[in-house]
């Protein structure tokens, strides 16, 4: 038994054709982009070693690096500020209705999870159209006409278009993952509760709120790292612009990798990157270390 | 049970109103674009935030898949889908048993290697794995997508499978070791099958993920040949710039297959979603 369980032959079977494909395109790849960032290629002829040049320049001049850290800032706020009570709520209701209703908006509410971002983000480029998009026909309809904006170009409206985008796409993750964590508060603490004469409202910020904290907590580490890694929905809307309005880490490096042809300031930039969203898994981490989740 | 007994039925239907008035309001968007998938390329600059396509314009969904190449991306989506999602089943259940039921000293430090994958963002592989994959020269070939796709799958999955087979008891595989079964077979012969809800579970997020996955297949594919499905809308923003009756057809077309996986299997998108977001 124990001879069969331990034998070298078959664990190194098992594990190294996963281990080898996962070491091969996620590992040492970053490794590689370490190297890459300290130098100046171009992405064709030889790269030149320059140490910590870029990671200087990044840090101390490069506008565009801090203004992608600040809107990933803008839009996890606007997750958990806005996006994530409204979840919530719904998430409560859900819970509440029971029955067939509980299953139907169930998958009703994540459905814009599931089309892929190709098609959502273009329906929104569509949507967000002066002439002809869905938006500023319900501002005529509402005869609020002098709403009307070229919301994805202009300056002033851009970072907030592509939030509402990626509040509307993301919102049924938001409240899935609240759903669960209600289905995971025992019954029987609402009726003690009851027979306490605790009722309605108060049930909520007593009860649920409370004893829904860890998944809380959960669910606001997985928004900020969201909003971290946001890509696909700037690349195919605005592509950062106009100008760098709403540009996000992600989409930065890869227009200086392939637009301007700086390779090796692109994979500095993807270090830091990496490092950021490795500081935030961990952070979090430690301070709901003391928590234990259940679903 | 008793939830549904506790309200009231003037408050469960305030509750159908408000949820059903909001569902419509978050699914708004993806009605507008059918609809006018329906009409008339013109028609999206009338007035109307709605319209009745009279009579409905079929050919915008003829014209949408001939042009929108949908038959092969839709090939090369299946391929490239259909060779991860098996590897990623495969390679996650063979490391969860070697992760969970075999004795060896590395085993819990090459798991939380492993598992590390999930902290890692997939935009930060863009450029290494670009130089690294035209020096072995299998950019623009179904490697350049199969091998990321199952490098990024497989944390997930394997955090999936190491809890599942942790909670399968233990006496019929000790039984079969007694008999004289070798592990390819307890694996399976008794895991596999035991194992069916999560590996369902696996099958269908990792499905998902790589299906619509877009920003990898741009960077890796530079020509036509095997470009997958996501690329139909692409390629029509700017060849049917203004023809957007036929833009929409072909983005409701390339929206209908994760529609109609995520419908039939919702349990387990919704179990793998909230397992997942535990570790997320």
């Amino acid at each position: 038994m124990q001879k069969v369980l331990s034998d070298k032959k078959t664990i190194l079977l098992l594990v190294l054709p996963g281990l080898l494909i996962y070491t091969f395109a996620i590992l040492f790849p970053i490794i590689l982009s370490i190297y890459l960032g300290m130098t100046d290629w171009s992405g064709i002829g030889k790269p030149n070693f320059i140490g910590l040049e870029n990671f200087k320049k990044i840090i101390f001049s490069d506008t565009t690096f801090w203004k992608s850290l600040r809107n990933a800032i803008f839009l996890a706020l606007a997750y958990v500020f806005v996006q994530h009570p409204i979840a919530l709520i719904f998430a409560i209701m859900i819970d509440k209705i029971g029955g067939k209703p509980e299953k139907v908006f169930r998958t009703i509410f994540f459905i814009p999870c599931v089309i892929p971002v190709v098609v959502t983000s273009r329906m929104w480029v569509s949507l967000y159209d002066p002439q002809y998009g869905l938006i500023n026909k319900i501002l005529d309809f509402l005869h609020l006409g002098f709403l009307k904006q070229q919301w994805l170009g202009d300056m002033k409206t851009a970072l907030i278009s592509v939030i509402i985008i990626c509040m509307w796409q993301g919102f049924g993750w938001a409240l899935l993952i609240y759903y669960a964590g209600l289905k995971g508060i025992p019954e029987e603490l609402y009726e003690a509760a009851r027979i306490d004469g605790a009722t309605g409202f108060k049930l909520y910020t007593k009860i649920t709120v409370p004893l829904l904290k860890p998944v809380i907590k959960v669910n606001f580490t997985i928004a900020i790292i969201y909003a971290l890694k946001q890509m696909e929905t700037v690349y195919l809307t605005t592509n950062g612009g106009p100008g760098d309005a709403s540009q996000f880490l992600a989409n930065y490096l890869y227009i200086r990798a392939f637009n301007s042809y700086q390779y090796g300031y692109a994979n500095a930039i993807s270090v830091l990157f990496v490092i950021a969203c490795l500081a935030v898994n961990i952070f979090f981490q430690k301070i709901f270390k003391s928590e234990n989740y259940e679903f | 049970m008793s939830k549904q007994s506790s309200i009231a039925k003037r408050d469960k239907t305030i509750l159908l109103i408000l949820l059903g008035v909001f569902s419509i309001g978050q699914l708004f968007p993806l009605v507008w674009l059918v609809d006018f998938s329906l009409c008339k390329s013109g028609d999206v600059y009338g007035a109307n935030i709605l319209k009745i396509p009279s009579p409905p314009q079929y050919i915008n969904y003829i014209v949408a898949w001939r042009d929108g190449k949908i038959p092969q991306y839709f090939i090369n989506s299946v391929i490239v889908n259909f060779v991860s999602v098996f590897l990623v089943v495969l390679f996650s259940l063979m490391m969860g048993y070697a992760f969970v039921r075999m004795n060896w000293k590395w085993s819990n430090r090459v798991l939380t290697y492993v598992l590390l994958g999930l902290m890692i963002p997939i935009h930060a592989t863009l450029l290494p794995n670009f130089v690294i994959f035209r020096q072995l020269n299998i950019l623009d070939s179904y490697f350049a997508l199969i091998i990321p796709y199952v490098a990024f799958s497989l944390p997930q999955a394997v955090f999936l499978m190491t809890g599942f087979i942790g909670s399968i008891p233990r006496a019929l595989e000790e039984s079969a070791i007694i008999d004289g079964c070798g592990i390819f077979r307890i694996l399976f012969q008794i895991i596999l099958p035991l194992s069916k809800p999560a590996l369902v579970t696996v099958t269908v997020t990792t499905f998902l993920n790589t299906w619509n996955e877009f920003i990898m297949a741009a960077t890796y594919l530079t020509s036509d040949r095997f470009r997958t499905l996501p690329f139909s809308v692409y390629n029509f923003a700017g060849q049917y710039a203004s023809n957007y009756a036929v833009q929409f057809a072909v983005m409701t077309i390339v929206a209908l297959p994760s529609l109609i996986v995520y419908i039939a299997l919702n349990e387990q998108v919704t179990k793998g979603v909230t397992l997942g977001a535990v570790k997320g």
